[in-house]
């Protein structure tokens, strides 16, 4: 299984998840989280949906979790994508069941339901971003 | 005020759908083709046009259609948000909202592309953002993939369900000369050998991408009988989302649903005065097969879990033996795919006729749009005895 990346990293053009970005620079899993209410963001907002608490904070979490859903991708849908390659749904136990997407380690087929621990790979090149590789325990 | 009654479909009108990037005009003279033949089959004027709708990112924006096609006056254009086929219903409920307000007097929904001018898969450009991209999730089949293979895993849903869908499309498209697949026959064993897309999805479970447009014009139901056929009457319908969806992405619940919320599916049903049961025809906006299944879950005809499998069977899809008569026209998957615009024209063609495959005395034809997108619906169409 190719360790690929995609180059298609980075906060997006609102800014609203620089925070899930930093984190990964500092080899952090971090989910957004309401410092008014508590309550656990996804995808990351300007304000709280719950309380309205503007600016919510951001809080990290092991990258423990349990995958919910999952795609292998047999197309290249990228020039530098090499296929097949598995894509998962971790749904995060310690940020109040929100869930995220990341890449899959290993051949065999995830399992809904199961255990998964992620790992932290260090940016290729000053341009890129850290990414989470995600396997079962 | 209520929707039912206020309005109706008095024209449908198409061009060819060719094989992406090989229509011979632009996004906008695509689209003046569709409203023009829209008009024909209203045998109205198309300068009567007042009112233009459309979704996801359409190029052609009502002011230009309006421009290009120098209609007497313009009274209403909108576009509805949202990525995906999310936005086809809306459209049409906003178009028929203008119309029950007296806004305008006769709105054109349509959709055109044309991917040699727009670039590839126009639809979805912008909306999968970085925690997507990064992680190898750039195109819609993977994410409906995601919750295909949910669906099917947890779900426990039977794959034979897609294949089922994908089978009933290719059926109805070999007696619809209009159809991409006219004269292509798909069987069970061929869908079996398609190559694998995005797990569980494989090629045949996909729609097609074309370039071409559709339109349908919208009038009130008093003016409709001025016009040339049977009017569609507009029933009922419900656009948007319930608490929990929008865009949430990748976290709205229930994932493995279409969308379509209990409250949603009982305001149609409330709105429309008629139920399941009165459903003679279904077109279901089926961008891939796995969707679409959770659309009709949604909506009731098909019953959640294992027993999908026992409704979603081939022949129950079909006009000829099917209690569940369905994509009549072969849909995305067969009839051709410009950003779901065909089972639209088809919801309406099988209560105006000129169906390829057409429900005997069908009185409710019911649409459902665009699915997992940040906004979804479902419309009724109903004949004149279906609104009496
Ligand atoms: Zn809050």
């Amino acid at each position: 299984m190719a360790r690929q990346r995609f180059g298609l990293e980075g906060p997006s053009h609102t800014g609203h998840d620089v925070g899930h970005w930093d984190g990964l620079k500092a080899g952090e899993l971090r989910i957004q989280r309401c410092g008014a209410c508590a309550e656990w963001i996804w995808v990351a907002q300007p304000l709280c949906p719950s309380c309205h608490a503007f600016d919510p904070g951001w809080e990290a979490v092991e990258p423990d979790g349990v995958v919910y859903a999952w795609t292998r991708t047999w197309r290249a849908f990228h020039p530098s994508a090499e296929v097949p390659y598995t894509t998962v749904l971790v749904e995060l136990p310690q940020a109040g069941n929100k869930r995220v997407l990341g890449l899959y380690t290993g051949a065999d087929d995830p399992v809904i339901g199961s255990r998964v621990r992620g790992e932290f790979e260090s940016a290729p090149d000053e341009n890129s971003w850290p990414l989470i590789r995600w396997s079962a325990v | 005020m209520n929707l039912r009654g206020a309005a109706a479909v008095v024209g449908v009108g198409q061009t060819v759908y060719y094989q992406r990037n090989t229509a011979p005009r632009s996004t906008r003279g695509l689209v003046a083709e569709a409203l023009i033949d829209a008009a024909r089959d209203a045998g109205i004027d198309v300068r009567q046009i007042d009112g233009f709708a459309s979704w996801g990112d359409d190029p052609t924006e009502g002011t230009h259609m309006a421009t290009a096609l120098g209609v007497h006056e313009l009274r209403w254009s909108s576009l509805a948000w949202g990525g995906g086929g999310g936005g086809q219903v809306p459209a049409i409920l906003q178009a028929a909202a203008a119309i029950a307000t007296g806004q305008a007097t006769c709105v054109a929904v349509y959709r055109g592309m044309n991917q040699a001018e727009e670039g590839r898969m126009p639809y979805a450009k912008g909306h999968f953002d970085t925690q997507y991209s990064a992680h190898g999730i750039l195109t819609p089949v993977q994410v409906c993939a995601m919750r295909t293979q949910r669906m099917l895993e947890i779900d426990k849903v039977p794959a034979s369900t897609l294949e089922a869908l994908a089978l009933a499309g290719y059926h109805h498209a070999q007696s619809n000369p209009r159809a991409v697949a006219y004269g292509k026959p798909l069987d069970a064993e061929a869908y079996r050998a398609s190559r694998m897309i995005s797990e569980p999805l494989r090629r045949h479970d996909c729609s097609r991408e074309n370039d071409g447009a559709g339109a349908i014009l919208l009038m009130a139901a008093d003016r409709a009988k001025d016009t040339r056929g049977k009017p569609a009457y507009l029933l009922g319908g419900v656009q948007g989302f319930v608490a929990g969806w929008g865009e949430l992405t990748e976290n709205q619940d229930p994932y493995t649903s279409n969308g379509l919320a209990p409250a949603m599916v009982e305001r149609l049903w409330a709105q429309s005065g008629v139920t399941v049961d009165d459903v003679d025809v279904t077109q279901v906006y089926e961008n891939f097969t796995g969707p679409a299944v959770a659309a009709l879950i949604d909506i009731g005809l098909v019953p959640a879990g294992p027993a999908a499998g026992e409704v979603m069977t081939l022949e129950n899809l079909t006009v000829e033996k099917g209690r569940l008569p369905m994509n009549t026209a072969g849909g995305n998957l067969a009839d051709g795919f410009v950003h779901g615009i065909g089972v639209v024209l088809e919801a309406a063609r099988q209560i105006r006729g000129d169906s390829p495959n057409p429900v005997p005395n069908a009185k409710v034809s019911l649409l459902l749009g665009g699915p997992m997108a940040p906004q979804v619906g479902a419309v009724l169409f109903g004949s004149e005895d279906a609104l009496a």
